[in-house]
C-alpha cells in the first residue's frame, strides 16, 4: 500500500507550526472549524512536553495513553484567536 | 459537563445542531465541470500485518483435540500439549502432506492422521513410530503463542523476528475477576479485506448513520504501535425503543488498537440511573487477503445496581447489541469497494492518517518510517461552547501571565 496524502490538506488549509507557549515544543496544527483540531507531533516535540512527562512519570513508564496535553490545547486557542492559526467560519 | 445537563445548555445545543446539520442536510458540492471523480485501489496486499493476533477464547482449544485455524493466508493447526501449553504450527505435515488438524494429540505431541509422524509444539518432529531415525529437516513452521485473561494470541511476521516487548497486549484488569463477568465472545467471518475494519477508528460519521449514534466528542491519537479513538455519545432518541426501564443516555468509550488487530475499549454506558462498566474488545484476523475473521468479546463489571447473575445477563445483551452494530458494517462492507483515495469533507475523521499508521505493520521493521508512528491527534469536540471555551482559555493564560510577570 503506498502512503497517500489527505486532500484537505491541499484543496484546504496545511497544516501550520506552532510551538507550546509553555515547554516551546514545535508542533504541527490545523483547525477545520472552532470545535476540530489536529496536531502533528515529532518525537522531539513530545520529549519537550512537560504535561507527557509528568504522565509517564506518573505511570512508571508503562507508556499508558496520553491523552493530550493542556497547555498545547490553550496555546492553539490562543493562536486561533490571534489569527496565527486560520479558522474558517460558517 | 453530565449528559443530562448538556441537553439543557442551548450554547451546547446550538453547537450540537450544528454539527448534526452537517451530518443530515450534507448539501451536494458541485462536482468540477472538468472531470469525475475515479475511484483509485491497489491490489490487496500480499503480505499479513506484523504483529499479535487473538484467536478468540483460549479454552476453547483446550478440549483434547487439534483446531483448524485459517489464518494468514494458510491452514494453521492448534493444539494443547500435555505441559498445558497452547501451541499453533502450519497444518500441513512435512512429510506428504496430511492435515495435522485431522490428527490426534498423542501427549506432548500432534499426531499426524496419515502416518503418525509426531509433531511437537516447536514445530519439530521428534518421532516417527515407524523410522529409527527423524531425518533431518523434519522441522515445520510453529507461530509463537501467548496466552492471557482467558484469550489466546498468535505472533505473525512475516520477517520471523520474534515478538518485541514495547508491542506486549495489555492486561484488562477486569478479565478473570470475581466482580466481573465471564467473556461473552463471538465470531464471524467477513468476505472482505480486514483494512475495512480499521478505517472504524476514524470514521466518525458512520457512528450516526450506521450505528444509530451521535458521538458530541471524538478523538483519536495515533503514536508508536497504538491507535486510540475516544469517543462520548448520545443515545439517538430516534433510535431508542420506547419503553419503561432505565434510559441509555449516551455512552463513553475510549478504545485503542494494541498494533494492528486487537482493540481494547473501556466503555461505560451512562443509565438516568446508573453508569455500566464494560470492556469491549474488538479482534480480528486475516484468513486470506479478502477476508477476516471478525471477533468481538465482552465483560460487564458488576455493581449495586447490576449484581451478579443481572450483570450475566447484561453481558449477553450488550454482546447482541455489539454483534448488531458489526452486521450493520458487514451488510456496508459487503457491498463496497475498496477505495485508497477516499474523497473526505472537512467534517471527515483522519482516514489517510490512520492508513499511515496502519501501513507500519506491512513494511519491514527497518522500513518503518517515523511518519507511521510519529503522534498524530485529531479532535472534535462538540461539547463545550466555543465561546465559554474561549473565556475560559483567555483567563487562564492572562493567570498564568500575571504569575509570571510575578516571578520575573
Ligand atoms: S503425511 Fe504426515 S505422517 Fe505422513
Ligand atoms: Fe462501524
Amino acid at each position: 500500500m503506498t502512503i497517500r496524502a489527505d486532500d484537505r490538506l491541499l484543496d484546504g488549509a496545511p497544516m501550520r507550526p506552532l510551538c507550546c507557549l509553555r515547554c516551546g515544543a514545535g508542533v504541527e496544527v490545523r483547525k477545520a472549524s472552532w470545535e476540530q483540531t489536529s496536531v502533528q507531533w515529532s518525537a522531539q516535540a513530545l520529549g519537550a512536553c512537560l504535561e507527557r512527562q509528568a504522565a509517564r512519570a506518573a505511570d512508571g513508564g508503562a507508556g499508558g495513553l496520553f491523552e493530550g496535553c493542556t497547555a498545547l490545547r490553550e496555546s492553539i486557542v490562543r493562536a486561533a484567536l490571534e489569527g496565527a492559526i486560520p479558522v474558517p467560519e460558517d | 459537563m453530565g449528559l443530562a445537563a448538556g441537553r439543557a445548555d442551548p450554547a451546547w445545543h446550538a453547537g450540537i445542531t450544528r454539527v448534526l446539520k452537517g451530518w443530515v442536510n450534507v448539501t451536494a458540492v458541485e462536482a468540477s465541470t472538468t472531470g469525475v471523480r475515479s475511484i483509485e485501489a491497489e491490489a490487496v496486499p500480499t503480505r499479513f500485518a506484523r504483529g499479535w493476533h487473538c484467536l478468540g477464547l483460549s479454552g476453547r482449544f483446550k478440549d483434547g483435540k487439534p483446531h483448524t485455524v485459517n489464518a494468514f493466508g494458510q491452514k494453521l493447526v492448534v493444539f494443547q500439549s500435555g505441559d498445558g501449553g497452547l501451541n499453533v504450527l502450519d497444518a500441513y505435515c512435512r512429510h506428504m502432506g496430511a492435515d495435522l488438524s485431522r490428527g490426534t494429540i498423542k501427549g506432548d505431541e500432534l499426531a499426524c492422521p496419515f502416518h503418525d509422524w509426531r509433531w511437537g509444539g516447536d514445530g519439530r518432529c521428534k518421532k516417527i513410530p515407524y523410522a529409527r531415525r527423524v531425518p533431518l529437516r523434519a522441522r515445520t513452521a510453529a507461530w509463537t503463542t501467548m496466552e492471557q485473561d482467558g484469550l489466546l494470541f498468535v505472533w505473525n511476521d512475516p520477517e520471523g523476528n520474534p515478538p518485541q516487548p514495547e508491542v506486549a497486549i495489555p492486561r484488562i484488569e477486569g478479565a478473570g475477576r470475581d466482580d466481573w463477568t465471564d467473556w461473552v465472545w463471538q465470531e464471524i467471518v467477513v468476505e472482505t479485506n480486514c483494512r475495512e475494519v480499521m478505517d472504524n477508528v476514524v470514521d466518525m460519521a458512520h457512528f450516526f448513520y450506521v450505528h444509530y449514534s451521535f458521538p458530541t466528542y471524538f478523538k483519536n491519537i495515533f503514536e508508536g504501535h497504538v491507535a486510540t479513538q475516544i469517543m462520548k455519545g448520545l443515545s439517538r432518541p430516534d433510535a431508542r425503543p420506547p419503553g419503561k426501564g432505565p434510559r441509555m443516555l449516551g455512552n463513553t468509550s475510549v478504545a485503542s488498537y494494541h498494533g494492528p488487530s486487537f482493540m481494547i475499549d473501556d466503555l461505560t454506558y451512562h443509565y438516568d440511573d446508573m453508569d455500566l462498566k464494560s470492556v469491549l474488545i474488538n479482534a480480528h484476523y486475516p484468513i486470506d487477503g479478502n477476508s477476516f475473521m471478525l471477533h468481538s468479546g465482552i465483560i460487564v463489571q458488576h455493581s449495586d445496581k447490576l449484581p451478579g447473575e443481572s450483570a450475566e445477563a447484561m453481558a449477553h445483551k450488550l454482546g447482541e447489541f455489539i454483534l448488531k452494530g458489526f452486521d450493520q458494517d458487514v451488510e456496508i462492507w459487503k457491498h463496497k469497494t475498496r477505495i485508497d483515495n477516499p474523497l473526505l469533507c472537512e467534517e471527515d475523521g483522519p482516514v489517510y492518517q490512520l492508513r499511515r499508521w496502519y501501513e507500519q505493520f506491512y513494511v519491514d521493521v527497518a522500513d518503518v518510517r517515523p511518519e507511521m508512528v510519529e503522534r498524530f491527534e485529531f479532535e472534535l469536540d462538540t461539547t463545550r461552547p466555543v465561546e465559554a471555551w474561549k473565556q475560559e482559555v483567555e483567563a487562564n493564560l492572562a493567570r498564568r501571565a500575571a504569575a509570571a510577570g510575578r516571578q520575573a
